[in-house]
C-alpha cells in the first residue's frame, strides 16, 4: 500500500466523448480533464461544439460514443436531475411565475431539504450574490446583471460538485460584463466549486480561467492555461482565434529540445522556440504576437523594414498596421503614451528570440 | 376631411349605441316591472324573479347548461394544453397544419359544424344528448383555448424544462412546477372563455340534444315560442350578470397574469396570438 498517491479525482473527465446528430459530427473523439476548484473554459467560434460538450456533462445530450464522468462516477445513463452539477443557462432560464426566493429555492425544494435549512441555504446564496431585498420580486422586474445573479444563486445553493455556465454574460452590456466578470471570479474563489465556462469571447476566458480548451469544428485544439494558449499556440487556428498574429512562413534547418533555428521567407535565419518534435526541413509558420513585433525608426541590422500604413490609438495601447513588402500586411502594438509614427514612414521590426513561437505547418 | 369630425359621425354613433343598449335596458327594467304586457310602468316587483326561481324548465336547463359548459371548458383546455404541449416542438409544416385546423374551426360557421356532427353521430349510432352536446362545444371551444394557451407557450423560454431538470426535477415535476404553472394564467382565461361560449350557445345545443334535457338557451327559445313574459327578463338579465361577471374575470386575470412571463409584456387581448 503506497499512501503517495497524489492523483486526484478529476471533476470532470471525458474520455473519447463523441456526439453527432445525424450526419453532423458536433464534437470529435474529445479527451478532457477538469480538475476540482478550477476555473475551466471552453472557448471557440459558434458551432465548434463547445456548447454541445457543456451539455453532454449536464445530461441534456447523450454522447454518440465515450463517456462523461463527474466526480469520478459514470454518468451514462444518467438523467440531468440525478447529477451532481448544475447550469447558469444563456437565457438564464428564470421561472416567471416564482419570485427570486422561490427561484433559488427550487432545487432545495425538489432535493426535499428541510425547511429551516432551506432558509438559511436561500439567505446565503441571495447574500452570495448581492441580492438582498430582492427576495420577493418576479424576475421580470430585475435588470439583466441582477438576473444574471438569481440564476448564479439558484445553481450555486444546490452545492453542485460542478457549475457549468452557459456564455452567461452573453446578453449583458460591456461594462456590466467586465463587472461581471471580476465578480464570478471572486465568487468561484469563494466557493471553491469547479467552474465550466463556455464562451466565444477569448478575453472573457483568458480574464477568469486557470486554464482555457480551446475547440474548433468539434475538436479540441489546444488545453492549457491562458498564458500557454495565448504566447505558445498549438495550431494556426489557436493562434488566430485568441488574439493578433503577426505570420511568417519558413522551414526548420536544425533545432532539437524545444529552440530550433528557421529560416524565414524573406528574413534570413533565426532561433524560434516550438513544441518539441518538429523535425528538420519541416514547413513553419512562426507567429509573433503585435506587442512582441517591436516597430523603431532605425534601420536594423536584421534588415526586416515596413512602410507604415496607419496607426490606431486605443488608450492602453497603439496599434500599427505596416506593410512589409514580400510578407504583407503586419500588425505592430506598443504603449499609448509615445508618439505615433507617420503613415508613409519606413521602419524596421524586431522581436526578442523567446517572443515568438512556431507552429508546423499544415496542409 | 376628419372623419371623427364629420356632422354624422356623433349622431350616428349615439345611434349605434342605442339600438345595441336600449335593448338591454328594456329587458333589466321589465325584469322588475309588474306590468306582465309590458306596455308601460306598472311598478316594482321581484315577482319574476321567483317565477324564474320556482320553473322547474329553468332548473333543469340552468342545471344542464351547467353541466355541459363545466365539461366542455375541462375537455377544450386538455385539448388546448396537449395540443400546445405538442406544438412547441413540432415541425413548421405540422405547426401550419394545426393552426390551420384551428381557425378553421373559428372562422366556419357554428352550423356547419353542428350539421356536420349531427350526421356523424348519427352515421355511428352515438346516441346524442348531454354528451353529443359537450363534444360539440370542445371542437369550438377548444379553438379559443388553443389559442390562448400556444400564444403563452411561444412566450415561454424552451429552457425552462431544462433549467428544471437541471435542478433536480423529475420530468413529471418539472412539468407540474414549471410548464404547468407558467401556463396557469393562460389556462384560466381559456377555461372562462370557453365557459361562457358553451354556456350561452343555442345552435350546437339544438342540433346535437336529442332527447335529452335541454340548456338553459334552449329553454328559453322555447318559452318566447309561446309568449313573452316578464319572467324572460329576469332570467335575461340574470344570465347576463353571470355571462359579463365570468368574462370580466377573465379579462382581469389575463391582464394581471400577463406581467408575469415574457408572453405578458405583448399585453393586450388583442395581440395574444402572434
Amino acid at each position: 500500500m503506497t499512501a503517495t498517491t497524489t492523483t486526484t479525482t478529476p471533476a470532470v473527465d471525458l474520455a473519447g466523448v463523441e456526439k453527432q446528430f445525424g450526419d453532423l459530427v458536433a464534437v470529435r473523439h474529445l479527451d478532457l480533464q477538469i480538475q476540482p476548484g478550477e476555473f475551466f473554459s471552453i472557448i471557440g467560434p459558434s458551432g465548434c461544439g463547445k456548447t454541445t460538450t457543456l451539455r453532454m456533462v449536464a445530461g441534456f445530450e447523450d454522447p454518440t460514443a465515450g463517456r462523461v464522468s463527474v466526480s469520478g462516477k459514470d454518468m451514462t445513463g444518467v438523467r440531468p436531475y440525478r447529477r451532481p452539477v448544475n447550469t447558469v443557462f444563456q437565457s438564464y432560464a428564470l421561472f416567471p411565475h416564482l419570485d427570486v426566493y422561490e427561484n433559488v429555492a427550487f432545487g432545495l425544494r425538489e432535493a426535499r431539504v428541510g425547511k429551516a435549512e432551506v432558509r438559511v441555504r436561500v439567505a446565503e446564496a441571495i447574500s452570495l450574490v448581492q441580492l438582498e431585498g430582492r427576495e420577493s420580486s418576479r424576475p421580470r422586474k430585475l435588470s439583466g446583471g441582477q438576473q444574471q445573479r438569481v440564476a448564479l444563486a439558484r445553481a450555486l445553493v444546490n452545492r453542485p460538485d460542478v457549475l457549468l455556465l452557459d456564455e452567461p454574460l452573453g446578453a449583458l452590456d460591456l461594462k456590466l460584463r467586465t463587472e461581471m466578470q471580476t465578480q464570478l471570479k471572486d465568487l468561484q474563489r469563494s466557493v471553491g466549486v469547479t467552474f465550466c465556462y463556455v464562451t466565444h469571447d477569448q478575453g472573457e476566458a483568458f480574464s477568469m480561467s486557470d486554464r482555457v480548451a480551446v475547440m474548433n469544428l468539434g475538436l479540441l485544439e489546444q488545453v492549457g492555461t491562458p498564458e500557454d494558449v495565448y504566447h505558445r499556440p498549438a495550431s494556426l487556428f489557436v493562434a488566430d482565434f485568441v488574439g493578433k498574429a503577426n505570420r511568417f512562413r519558413g522551414r526548420v534547418t536544425d533545432g532539437s529540445s524545444g529552440v530550433y533555428t528557421v529560416d524565414i521567407d524573406g528574413i534570413g535565419s533565426r532561433r524560434v522556440p516550438g513544441p518539441d518534435g518538429i523535425p528538420s526541413g519541416a514547413e513553419v509558420v512562426v507567429v509573433v504576437r503585435p506587442e512582441n513585433l517591436r516597430a523603431t525608426p532605425a534601420e536594423s541590422r536584421n534588415g526586416l523594414t515596413a512602410t507604415v500604413i496607419d496607426a490606431a490609438f486605443l488608450g492602453a495601447v497603439r496599434t500599427i498596421r505596416l506593410q512589409a513588402a514580400p510578407l504583407g500586411e503586419l500588425t505592430s502594438a506598443a504603449g499609448g503614451a509615445g508618439a505615433a509614427p507617420a503613415p508613409g514612414s519606413t521602419v524596421s521590426l524586431t522581436w526578442d528570440e523567446n517572443h515568438a513561437w512556431l507552429i508546423q505547418a499544415g496542409d | 376631411m376628419n372623419i371623427r369630425r364629420h356632422p354624422v359621425a356623433a349622431p350616428l354613433s349615439l345611434l349605434i349605441l342605442l339600438f345595441m343598449w336600449v335593448p338591454l335596458i328594456v329587458v333589466a327594467v321589465n325584469s322588475f316591472n309588474t306590468q306582465t304586457i309590458m306596455a308601460g310602468w306598472g311598478g316594482f316587483t321581484t315577482h319574476w324573479y321567483s317565477l324564474a326561481w320556482h320553473n322547474e324548465d329553468v332548473r333543469t336547463g340552468l342545471k344542464t347548461t351547467l353541466i355541459i359548459a363545466v365539461a366542455s371548458s375541462v375537455l377544450s383546455l386538455f385539448v388546448a394544453v396537449t395540443g400546445a404541449l405538442w406544438w412547441r416542438r413540432a415541425s413548421p409544416k405540422a405547426r401550419a397544419v394545426y393552426d390551420g385546423l384551428i381557425f378553421a374551426r373559428i372562422i366556419l360557421p357554428e352550423v356547419v359544424f353542428a350539421t356536420a356532427l349531427f350526421f356523424l353521430f348519427l352515421k355511428i349510432h352515438f346516441s346524442l344528448g348531454l354528451t353529443a352536446i359537450v363534444i360539440g362545444h370542445t371542437v369550438w371551444n377548444s379553438a379559443y383555448a388553443a389559442l390562448i394557451v400556444q400564444a403563452r407557450m411561444a412566450g415561454l423560454d424552451p429552457a425552462l424544462e431544462e433549467a428544471a431538470a437541471d435542478l433536480g426535477a423529475t420530468p413529471w415535476r418539472a412539468f407540474r412546477r414549471v410548464t404547468l404553472s407558467a401556463l396557469m394564467p393562460a389556462i384560466v382565461v381559456a377555461g372562462l372563455l370557453a365557459f361562457t361560449f358553451s354556456f350561452d350557445d343555442v345552435v350546437t345545443s339544438v342540433f346535437l340534444q336529442g332527447a335529452s334535457n335541454s340548456p338553459l338557451p334552449v329553454v328559453i327559445l322555447g318559452m318566447i315560442r309561446f309568449r313573452i313574459t316578464p319572467e324572460i327578463n329576469a332570467i335575461g338579465l340574470l344570465v347576463m350578470l353571470f355571462t359579463v361577471t365570468v368574462m370580466s374575470l377573465a379579462v382581469i386575470f389575463y391582464a394581471t397574469a400577463g406581467s408575469l412571463g415574457r408572453a405578458g409584456r405583448r399585453g393586450s387581448m388583442l395581440d395574444m396570438y402572434r
